[in-house]
């Protein structure tokens, strides 16, 4: 009972936020009455026409191409990579000051140069979106990989469990929990850089529909692009927690166990 | 066979600060189908002989042999079981079992009949299905020590096994091991620090010294088999066994 209540509260409260921030938006916006500072009640019908036109759409989904590829890449690349350097400290010396070096960039910064090697098109856009999103997931399963307890891997070693056989049998799976929490981080980043490129190298994608109606001074169109933005990292950052969860059902969580103990 | 020839280990300290010998000249030899208690005070290494014996850990210098092969790294038929169970979390109790028959390439239902047959033999029906964090410790070391068991090794190793569990889970499994180990008369390495533990159940004790460990004595224990709790508890050779590897271990005996 008070599990269902909570739970109807924790679906409630975001919804309680937005309402509220969308409140002061409005009042804000009633008080200052300036054309770059539009008040919901414009903002919102614009949006509401924007998703019922699809004008945005071919845009959304180019983003949302690109973003998927990188990550998919990125995915490939970084866990591998996390998985070798967290079991082996001579792999981990040789790359992790690589990429201790290489993270605080800011890989949007290097669009300009990733294009003048690769062109202006997907291939570079993508890169750099690579380039960012592994970079947690490196870590995180690098991480994992070393938080594997030593007998867990004893275990697998006494019935003739080789190093490469475990590297996929018992240390992922082991590191899963800890690499989906280097996914959540890849895809926000992921969101941030894909629009940012974007942003950029003007062709396609919301980053370039969002500058485009900024330098028309279309206000009102910004801000329900930026909207729309801010909903697709909402839903996506949602739909993979509940993936999250999924595949992580088996894994030790204080609160899923005090929760059992209550019931 | 198992054949311990002057085996010494020393652990280097951190940042290169000199070197700490854990275990000093150890010899012994471990007949098949025996069961051998290791007690000692905590910290005096025994359980380090036990995952060298296992080819878990390097010995810095000796050499062990099992069935006259030199050990130089872990094998099938040497089957550890620790404290902490270190069960996959990800897989449920069955897939557990299965894991050691599944790396040895045993065929499917073959697997799985021997898996399901090791859950009943650790009284675990009905709970196949569950995760480790969702068993109890005393079931989740009932899945560990099946799955030990699935492969078949000649050599139990098991590194004070009982030792996260409560006293009457503790007594359950106690009971329960040595009823497998009289079926099936496995090699049993069985380190604690229970003295009463080690008497109930082994046919030889081996008492180390505190650190660095060295083997300080040798007790064969001479009670007869199947063992039964209430009559050992009443014998007063379990009793002067206890009370004598009390003293041994240079600490008074807790009654």
């Amino acid at each position: 009972m008070r599990a269902r209540s909570d739970r109807f509260g924790s679906a409630l409260a975001p919804l309680v936020v937005v309402a509220v921030l969308l409140a002061l938006w409005q009042a804000a916006a009633l008080a200052i009455r300036s054309s770059y500072l539009p008040p919901m009640t414009e903002i919102l019908p614009v949006l509401g026409r924007l998703l019922w036109s699809g004008d945005l759409y071919p845009d959304l989904a180019s983003t949302l191409a690109r973003l998927f590829v990188g990550l998919g890449i990125g995915l490939v690349l970084g866990i591998p990579l996390g998985l070798v350097s967290g079991r082996s400290p001579a792999f981990a010396n040789f790359i992790t000051p690589i990429l201790a070096a290489f993270y605080p960039v800011p890989k949007a910064a290097l669009m300009p140069i990733v294009m003048l090697w690769f062109g202006a098109g997907d291939f570079s856009k993508i890169l750099i979106i690579v380039l960012t999103v592994s970079l947690p997931l490196v870590y995180h399963a690098q991480q994992g990989a070393r938080a594997v307890d030593d007998k867990m891997i004893w275990s697998a070693q006494a019935v003739g469990c080789g190093s490469l056989r475990r590297l996929f049998r018992v240390v992922l799976p082991s590191a899963l929990p800890e690499i989906l929490i280097g996914t959540r981080v890849a895809i926000v980043i992921g969101v941030i850089v894909t629009i940012t490129s974007e942003m950029i190298v003007r062709q396609t994608g919301l980053g370039n529909y969002l500058f485009t109606a900024l330098d028309m001074g279309q206000f009102t169109l910004t801000y329900a692009v930026i909207l729309v933005v801010a909903a697709l990292g909402f839903l996506l950052d949602w739909a993979f927690e509940i993936v999250r969860r999924r595949l992580t059902v088996w894994a030790p969580d204080r609160l899923d166990a005090d929760v059992a103990a209550t019931s | 066979m198992i054949l311990i020839d002057d085996v010494s280990k020393t652990y280097r300290r951190a940042r290169g600060k000199g070197e700490v010998p854990a275990l000093v000249r150890i010899a012994a030899s471990i007949a098949d189908g025996e069961f051998v208690a290791v007690v000692g005070p905590s910290g005096c290494g025994k359980s380090t002989l036990l995952y060298m014996i296992g080819g878990f850990v390097p010995m810095t210098a000796g050499r062990i042999l099992v069935d006259g092969k030199p050990v130089t790294g872990p094998g099938p038929d040497r089957g550890p079981v620790f404290q902490e169970f270190a069960l996959f979390p990800w897989r449920t109790a069955l897939d557990n079992i299965l894991f050691g028959l599944q790396e040895q390439r045993v065929p499917k239902a073959l697997a799985k009949a021997r898996a399901l047959e090791l859950i009943e033999m650790v009284h675990l029906k009905g709970y196949e299905h569950f995760y480790p964090k969702e068993l109890s410790g005393g079931m989740k070391q009932r899945v560990a020590i099946a799955r030990t068991l699935a492969y078949d090794p000649a050599i139990l190793l098991m590194d004070e096994p009982f030792g996260a569990l409560d006293a009457h889970t503790r007594t359950m499994l106690q009971d329960e091991l040595l009823a497998i180990w009289e079926r099936q008369r496995k090699t049993v390495l069985f380190v604690t620090h229970g003295v009463d533990e080690a008497v109930y159940l082994a046919d030889r004790v081996l008492v180390m010294t505190a650190a660095p460990g060295r083997i300080k004595a040798d007790i064969p224990i001479g009670l007869p088999r199947p063992r039964r709790r209430d009559d050992l508890l009443r014998d007063p050779r379990y009793q002067n066994h206890v009370i004598e590897i009390g003293h041994l271990m240079d600490r008074p005996v807790a009654v």
